[in-house]
């Protein structure tokens, strides 16, 4: 026992430094995983009134940059309340290239109107377009969204902590559980997508920067409606690849690419950013796309939360799709039963 | 100094070490756009030379953790903090003077001498921000790019631990 006892104090320092390596090399790998409680990063309540605090004093000396930046936002929002009368007009076709007799092609981006108006019922036109004349509606980096539904609030939050020379990449906003923030949620800034929320504490959240080597936003050029993924490569934090665009396909430069809804994060059609420059790298099957991303992540303040709507119904439809043995479903509750009129 | 007086200075210093960090020194710009300043890693390089060897590596585990938790890095921090207290005694080993260490004497620029205070603060410094900067990438992907950020970040993280020297380390006798 006593040679124990010497033994464990002549090697204390080298177990105890390994005890503590494994320890912090296993909080280290565990943390981009999505369940970890809001405790070991800065949701943490002690952390984040730190920085909120932190946050408050040198807001002071960046008033005037912040409110630049606002009263921009102000200018986007305040020009969709005055659009110009042939904002709602796109083109129909678009030119694809010349038939043998030296014509030109025209490829229709939709159904021809004239044959959609005469397909539907003149009530139900008409009840679509009251529809689309909704007010109460915020566009936030393209694609609307309500603001005042009571269900699913969006939550505007504040940035205090945002860390952009990292390989992964956090931010920190002071919105928590407490404002309806859940982890999994979308976030959105004025100028395309930011980010997915990580953990949340009672009034702080960790988030998922766009700038994270694990982070992949299932998106679409706006144009055609390609199907890829951005992905940050980890240089520069104004720029992404967008992967899985077949090399067959036709790019533009200055193509928007926007979400395309398909990870139920973020609502369709919010911008990310537009293509820049493409090559075709011999050894892929796919394009090599550098997209310039939309969110300036170097002076990022104001964010929302967003709630994508159907994304419970959604996936727990998926999982009961893709689950290897289906559950059989349920017969109808007995309350149902009870006021069927019986045979 | 008592055992109690000795347990209140260096907890005060741990934090204020970690809070300019997080509140200040952490918010700088990069330098050139590559280089992060460690300032925090002044609290386990100056501890006193006879601190024993576990209460060393417990307070840069909590230094570090306390980072990780500030800038969301799980245990990054913590496990490169951790192999530098762990490294701390060797290297002043490697670094004893010809007769040993005195006993009032501490990691200060005054006392040990410009010579050894370099030698000492350019090993710990690189071996820390090595170990850092390549944990953090998780892969030998990027080289060239990843040494750059390192070399950078141990010309700033140095040049801040040695003004904190010259500001705040007492001038005392120099060793003979």
């Amino acid at each position: 026992m006593r040679n124990l006892i010497a033994f464990l104090l002549r090697f204390q320092g080298v177990m105890l430094f390994v005890l503590l390596e494994v320890v912090s090399l296993f909080l280290f790998v565990t943390n981009s995983s999505y369940q970890r409680a809001a405790f070991f990063n800065s949701a943490n309540t002690y952390a984040g009134a730190v920085l909120a605090r932190r946050t408050q004093v040198t807001d002071y000396f960046k008033l005037d940059e912040l409110n630049r930046q606002l009263l921009v936002d102000n200018a986007q929002l305040r020009q969709q309340l005055y659009p110009p009368d042939f904002s709602r007009r796109e083109a129909d076709s678009l030119p694809v290239g010349r038939d043998t007799l030296g014509h030109l092609i025209y490829r229709h981006l939709r159904p021809d109107p004239s044959q959609a108006l005469a397909a539907a019922s003149p009530g139900q036109s008409a009840k679509g377009k009251t529809r689309d004349a909704k007010p109460d509606t915020l566009l936030l980096g393209g694609a609307k969204l309500a603001t005042r539904d009571v269900a699913y609030p969006l939550v505007p939050a504040r940035v205090l902590n945002n860390s952009l020379r990292a390989v992964d990449n956090y931010l920190t906003l002071n919105v928590g559980t407490a404002d309806g923030v859940q982890p999994g949620l979308g976030v959105l800034s004025a100028s395309g997508v930011v980010g997915q929320v990580k953990s949340a504490s009672a009034h702080y959240a960790t988030v998922f920067s766009l700038l994270h080597s694990k982070m992949a936003v299932a998106a679409k050029i706006k144009r055609d409606g390609t199907f890829g993924s951005v992905k940050w490569p980890g240089e520069d934090y104004s720029h992404a690849l967008l992967d899985y665009i077949p090399r067959q396909n036709r790019l533009v430069r200055g193509d928007s690419v926007v979400t395309s809804g398909y990870n139920a994060i973020f609502p369709e059609g919010v911008f990310v950013g537009t293509v820049e420059s493409f090559v075709k790298e011999p050894d892929k099957n796919f394009w090599t796309v550098n997209v310039r991303l939309g969110v300036d992540f170097s002076r990022l303040t104001y964010v929302y939360v967003v709630h994508n709507r159907p994304r419970t119904e959604r996936d727990s439809l998926e999982t009961a799709l893709t689950a290897p043995e289906p559950t059989p479903v349920k017969p109808a509750t007995p309350a149902k039963q009870l006021t069927r009129p019986p045979r | 100094m008592s055992v109690l007086g000795m347990l209140v200075r260096q907890l005060l210093r741990f934090g204020l070490y970690a809070g300019l960090q997080v509140l200040i020194v952490g918010q700088l710009p990069p330098l050139f756009g590559l280089g992060w300043c460690f300032l925090y890693l002044g609290f386990v390089l100056f501890l006193p030379l006879g601190t024993p060897i576990a209460l060393q590596l417990l307070l840069g585990f909590g230094l570090g953790l306390a980072m990780d938790i500030s800038y969301d890095t799980g245990g990054l921090h913590a496990a490169a903090a951790v192999l530098l207290a762990y490294l701390r005694p060797w290297v002043l080993r490697l670094l004893t003077p010809r007769d040993g260490y005195d006993a009032q004497d501490t990691v200060n620029v005054h006392q040990m001498g410009w010579q050894w205070f370099l030698v000492y603060l350019l090993l710990l410094v690189g071996l820390h921000h090595v170990v850092y900067f390549f944990l953090e990438l998780g892969s030998f992907q990027h080289p060239l790019r990843t040494l750059g950020r390192v070399g950078v970040s141990i010309l700033f993280t140095s040049a801040a631990l040695l003004i904190v020297q010259l500001l705040f380390a007492p001038v005392r006798r120099k060793r003979s």
